[in-house]
């Protein structure tokens, strides 16, 4: 078999009885809500009889594993339960809310690598000299604050002081796009209409941004480690030796091995963001997943709950997967081997 | 010990850091006694002052009850530094053991512990905070089980992963072969040498847990009013923007002032303790 | 590939033909609290409203600029007892294009009652039957006297179109209702999201003449966060605030120009004493909370101007205005003298009180007088703490007199209009506890003022039920009754809503001055 093929089968298993793990998870914490998910559903004017009823509809009167047992069946049928919050079925709430907070999380990651990498090498090649000091501090200090008090401030200097970005909202009202990938920036294009692209692009920049610092931090912090660990190998100081220019140096040899660790970290760092996208979407009023999900949690509304957690741990097991296949291509020694997963 | 203080003086950035971390304590502690309004932590209304801007007498301005910004701060910085420090002195210990078992036993025990740990970390953090927190009322006992609760899964990771690599160590195979009981292999051989990267990463996760402390007030989960909370005051002065822009900006630099203090400090002490990131 | 190339063809073609150059279209932009529910039979808050009265038509309307009902539906009706006959208008169609029948008359209100939810209590113990095409005859179980009142309630839907979208599962088609509007009204829904927002587009087949100055389009925004709505509506991109902005937001947009629309008379705050638990079960422990609240600190809490307030000074449990109200000179004011005797009379030692205060989580302003009661009730020595409530928690926890913390607060209004749909909720002791009862209030000469003002046959006969049980609740002082509520909106200059300007042309019910086709936009 191929070791690629193993490693994504490998994954495929541990994630399957992760996803297991989670659901039982965040069972056992929606069952602990204080107060009766029923008579809230209903709301203060219904009937005790009302109450009791939706409880054995919602089957709250059965025991808990019973109670597990048709949550499990539920979720595999696609059937998340009708959102309290809403009126509307989960899992119509979530294919309308979840494409905002990707694109918002997927631009925020793409920032993250595009500006995160190229710091951290400069900084790797400039390691002991003023670059290096500079990018330190400046990513130690992206790092320092919550994504929130990033949004505020930029928010405040970009959007109200030098107006130069929209405060709020994915595009401007003025462009009826229809909606085919819930992504605005695929849509628009789809639609072939650049104004409203450009103006969705427009809106992105300050929630990414604010989502993205951190991330840019940490990326650019783990790059330049890696990279400081790589030029310490005999094979990069052989190329100086020969003269080699640092930039070739740096492209050529430095960076792939570097490359791998940082990936994994990266992963890691797109959970954070969409944990983190709670936050900025609260302050950009991003009609996004994770704004559903504070309110929602704000109205104990169980299925709701449950549903945006699920969903939530599923993409990040899938872009786990995803970065875990993108390290073996890169890795030879994983690419070639054929033990590589044992 | 004496000697690291040198070396942490010796770095102007990790000078910087300990400098702040020095601040925010000492503000922490003395907050009764420099605070210009000692009494505005608490139930306290002053509608005369209101929504005041910077001024001599409010440095900070004042937020919309009349309330001295600065004064709040001082306080808000007791409950950060209360909740960090508990959150650690909890969670350490039980990653740290988590991760001694998994990575020294190996077999079942690392398997079933590790896919437990997967778990905790398959859920994005904040997230499984805002989860646990939903379901608890919010206070500050709760928001530290919720912090708890994410946190220990993180500290399970690191020690196995260098549990795992020393077990082959020969100091391990050593004392295997003279017959040591595994519970003094894993605390007195092992764990030693998982001490640096646990002392680093507790330094920089005073910081995180800040982080995280705040965003879960800032969503309205965390500690309640009157006590002064960095989070809840940059959300609630969030509403006010741009007019009362001092309700945000100075909690938000708080926070970041207090957090860049320990990553600086923590960032200096990976150096000097030589640990990878 | 084909099917690709046809899929790219076909969005190309629609993105042509949404974005070709319309005639310039008026646009009105205007925000609310999240959830939009567009099912009218599950309408309950302010935004739902909104939408029910622009989606929806209902058979009477109130009377702008003063008291009583006009037909609107309706050309005309009989009362006979407990029956109330109306004839239709015969010119009505719905947005689909079906006539207006006395059967979805019959049909809009067997929905709404056996769904359960919403206002549909309004209408518990009404029956209706269809006389022919146009004429439709509602018989009460027990008299209501203001029962044309509560019909501004009843939002009257397509049969036809309803049914044909029901199914087993969901026999009140609820999944097509919650996403799609079926009424008679003057805007139609051009889509839907209910945490983001609801377009809507002027009904050009509406049965009444329709302003060509109203807007065109409208968008109704749902969550806005107050920062976003002040610099939306100063870049010109927002039309109307919603009432939940705090009043420092709306003060700075006035300074900034806006013009500020309100609509009042029909609610009020009131911050609720559970008489149930100790300490608040004694009398003269909720009176010594009464005299100590500062009632001129929370007026000046909700000035937005010199001249404009989110509300004014309350006289008693009725606002001013409506059946059984004082009059605006005998204002409620702080009496720390009243508030001692009454403590000196109170069994519980203060200290000993440990008072829950709570506040609404989606109400900012109420944490301010949450930390104003901790404050004043702290000089008579009472202990409290403050504790937050989302509102679904909140509901959830009144539903019992143990749960019910000490202290809620609440914005109240009555949904019709009518003092009875104000006060028999919160005060007579049949009712359940719910949001609007947290006194659990037990009392029969309450209960015997209340019931005398339903069935009432004359407005003096009511105005004497409702005088009387405002002197009642005075002397019982379950509730601290805060202030009159006085909506308050700020506005870009692009919008003229007489409805919320000009007192001749308010409507006197929460959320139909909204009726956005007696709205002008001013390029």
């Amino acid at each position: 078999m191929l070791p690629v093929l193993r490693i994504l089968l490998r994954r495929l298993g541990i994630s399957a009885v992760v996803l297991v793990g989670v659901s039982m998870l965040i069972f056992a914490i929606a069952r602990v809500i204080p107060g009766d998910p029923a008579r809230i559903a209903l709301g203060p004017s219904a009937s005790a009889e009302q109450v009791t009823a939706l409880r054995a509809e919602m089957h709250l009167d059965e025991p808990l594993v019973a109670q597990y047992g048709h949550f499990v069946s539920d979720v595999l049928r696609g059937d998340l339960g009708q959102s309290l919050y809403t009126n509307r079925p989960v899992t119509r709430d979530i294919a309308e809310f979840l494409p905002a907070t990707l694109e918002l999380v997927i631009f925020a990651g793409i920032l993250m690598v595009a500006l995160g990498l190229p710091l951290g090498i400069l900084a790797a090649r400039h390691r002991g000299r003023w670059p290096d000091h500079l990018i330190r501090v400046l990513t130690l200090l992206t790092v320092s604050a919550p994504s929130f008090v990033w949004a505020v401030i930029l928010m405040l200097l970009f959007a109200f002081y030098l107006p130069l970005f929209p405060v709020a909202g994915r595009i401007s009202d003025i462009y009826e796009i229809e909606r085919v990938t819930g992504f605005l920036t695929v849509d628009t294009l789809l639609a072939g209409n650049f104004a409203a692209f450009a103006d969705a692009l427009h809106h992105l920049v300050l929630p990414a941004v604010a989502l993205a610092l951190s991330g840019i931090g940490q990326a650019a912090r783990l790059t330049r480690a890696n990279m400081v660990e790589t030029y310490q190998k005999p094979y990069i100081e052989m190329a100086q030796a020969y003269g080699f220019f640092p930039s070739r140096i740096a492209r050529s040899y430095a960076f792939k091995p570097s490359l791998i660790p940082s990936l994994t970290i990266i992963g890691l760092d797109f959970a954070a963001m969409l944990g983190n996208a709670f936050l900025v979407e609260a302050v950009f009023a991003w009609p996004g997943l994770s704004r559903y999900g504070v309110n929602v949690i704000l109205r104990k509304d169980l299925n709701a709950i449950m549903g945006t957690v699920l969903i939530i741990a599923l993409t990040f097991l899938i872009v786990n997967i995803i970065v875990d296949l993108l390290i073996a291509f890169l890795n030879p020694r994983i690419r070639h081997s054929t033990r590589a997963a044992s | 010990m004496i000697r690291s203080l040198r070396i942490i003086a010796a770095n102007p950035l990790s000078l910087t850091g300990l400098i702040l971390v020095l601040l925010v304590v000492l503000a922490a502690a003395l907050a009764p006694w420099i605070a210009p309004f000692p009494t505005h932590n608490g139930a306290i209304v002053d509608f005369a002052y209101a929504n005041q801007a910077p001024n001599a007498r409010n440095w900070m301005g004042t937020d919309l009850v009349g309330r001295d910004i600065f004064s709040r701060i001082l306080y808000a910085y007791q409950i950060s530094l209360l909740l960090g420090v508990v959150v650690l002195a909890i969670a350490t210990p039980i990653g740290t053991v988590v991760g001694l078992l998994a990575g020294y036993l190996g077999g079942w025990a690392e398997a079933v512990l590790m896919r437990i740990v997967d778990i905790f970390l398959s859920i994005p953090p904040l997230v499984l905070a805002i989860a646990v927190m939903g379901v608890l009322e919010p206070t500050l006992t709760n928001a530290m089980i919720a912090v708890t609760a994410m946190w220990w899964p993180w500290y399970a990771r690191l020690v196995y992963s260098i549990a795992r690599s020393e077990r082959e160590e020969g100091y391990v195979l050593a004392a295997e072969v003279i017959g040591a009981p595994t519970a003094h292999i894993a605390f007195r051989e092992i764990l030693p040498n998982c001490l640096p990267a646990i002392i680093t990463k507790m330094t920089l996760d005073m910081g995180f847990v800040i982080i995280i402390a705040s965003s879960l007030s800032f969503l309205g989960l965390g500690v309640q009013p009157p006590t002064p909370d960095l989070g809840s005051m940059v959300a609630e002065g969030a509403r006010y923007l741009p007019d009362s822009w001092w309700l945000t900006v100075f909690p938000g630099l708080a926070i970041l002032l207090a957090v860049f203090g320990f990553n600086l400090l923590g960032d200096g002490l990976r150096d000097v303790l030589g640990v990878d990131e | 590939m084909t099917t690709k190339r046809m899929l790219l063809a076909a969005a190309l073609a629609a993105a042509t033909s949404l974005t070709s150059p319309a005639v310039a279209q008026s646009v009105l932009r205007l925000d609310e609290v999240a959830v939009g529910e567009l099912d009218p039979a599950k309408a309950s808050d302010y935004a739902d409203s909104i939408l029910m009265f622009n989606i929806y038509d209902t058979l009477v309307l109130p009377r702008q600029g003063g008291p009583g009902h006009d037909p609107h539906l309706a050309t005309a009706w009989e009362v006979d007892g407990s029956s109330y006959t109306f004839t239709l208008r015969d010119d009505v169609t719905f947005q689909s294009g079906n006539p207006l029948r006395a059967a979805d008359v019959v049909y809009s209100l067997e929905r709404m009652q056996a769904m359960g939810q919403g206002l549909s209590y309004l209408f518990s113990g009404v029956t209706a039957e269809a006389m022919d095409e146009h004429s439709v005859r509602f018989t009460l179980e027990e008299p209501y006297a203001p029962f044309v009142a509560s019909l501004v309630r009843l939002p009257i839907v397509d049969q036809m179109l309803v049914e044909e979208n029901a199914t087993g599962d969901d026999p009140w088609a609820e999944a097509f209702l919650s996403a799609n509007g079926a009424g008679t009204g003057a805007y139609t829904v051009s889509s839907h999201n209910p945490q983001s927002e609801t377009v809507m587009a002027v009904n050009d087949g509406y049965f009444l003449p329709i302003n060509d100055a109203a807007p065109d389009q409208v968008r109704l925004r749902y969550g806005l966060e107050a920062a976003t709505v002040r610099t939306l509506l100063a870049q010109g991109e927002h039309d109307i605030a919603s009432q939940w902005l705090p009043p420092e937001v709306i003060r700075a947009l006035a300074a900034d120009g806006a013009q500020l629309l309100t609509e009042s008379g029909t609610g009020a705050f009131y911050v609720k004493l559970n008489t149930t638990r100790p300490p608040l079960d004694d009398v003269n422990c909720r009176r010594a909370l009464g005299h100590a609240f500062d009632y001129g600190t929370a007026m000046q809490m909700i000035a937005i101007t010199d001249e404009i307030s989110q509300g004014s000074p309350a006289t008693g449990a009725i606002p001013v205005g409506m059946f059984g109200a004082n009059g605006p000179e005998m204002a409620l004011s702080r009496d720390m003298a009243a508030a001692e005797t009454a403590m000196a009379a109170c069994p519980y030692a203060p200290e000993d009180w440990n008072l829950e205060i709570t506040w609404i989580a989606e109400v900012p302003i109420e944490e301010r007088f949450a930390l104003l009661m901790q404050a004043n009730f702290a000089e008579l020595g009472i202990s409290s703490s403050i504790e937050t409530l989302p509102w679904a928690l909140f509901t959830e926890r009144v539903s019992t007199p143990e749960n019910t913390p000490h202290i809620s607060q609440i914005f109240v209004n009555a949904v019709t209009g009518d003092p009875d749909t104000l006060l028999y909720g919160m005060y007579h002791s049949s009712v359940p506890g719910t949001w609007q009862s947290p006194e659990y209030l037990d009392d029969a000469a309450v209960d015997a003022a209340l019931e005398a003002g339903r069935v009432g046959a004359t407005d003096a006969e009511r105005a004497a039920a409702y005088g009387q049980l405002n002197a009642r609740l005075m002397e019982l002082a379950p509730t601290i009754y805060g202030f009159d509520r006085q909506s308050v909106f700020a506005a870009s200059d692009r919008v003229r809503a007489p409805a919320l300007s000009d007192p001749d042309m308010a409507f006197g019910l929460d959320g139909m001055g909204f009726s956005f086709r007696l709205m002008e936009m001013v390029e």
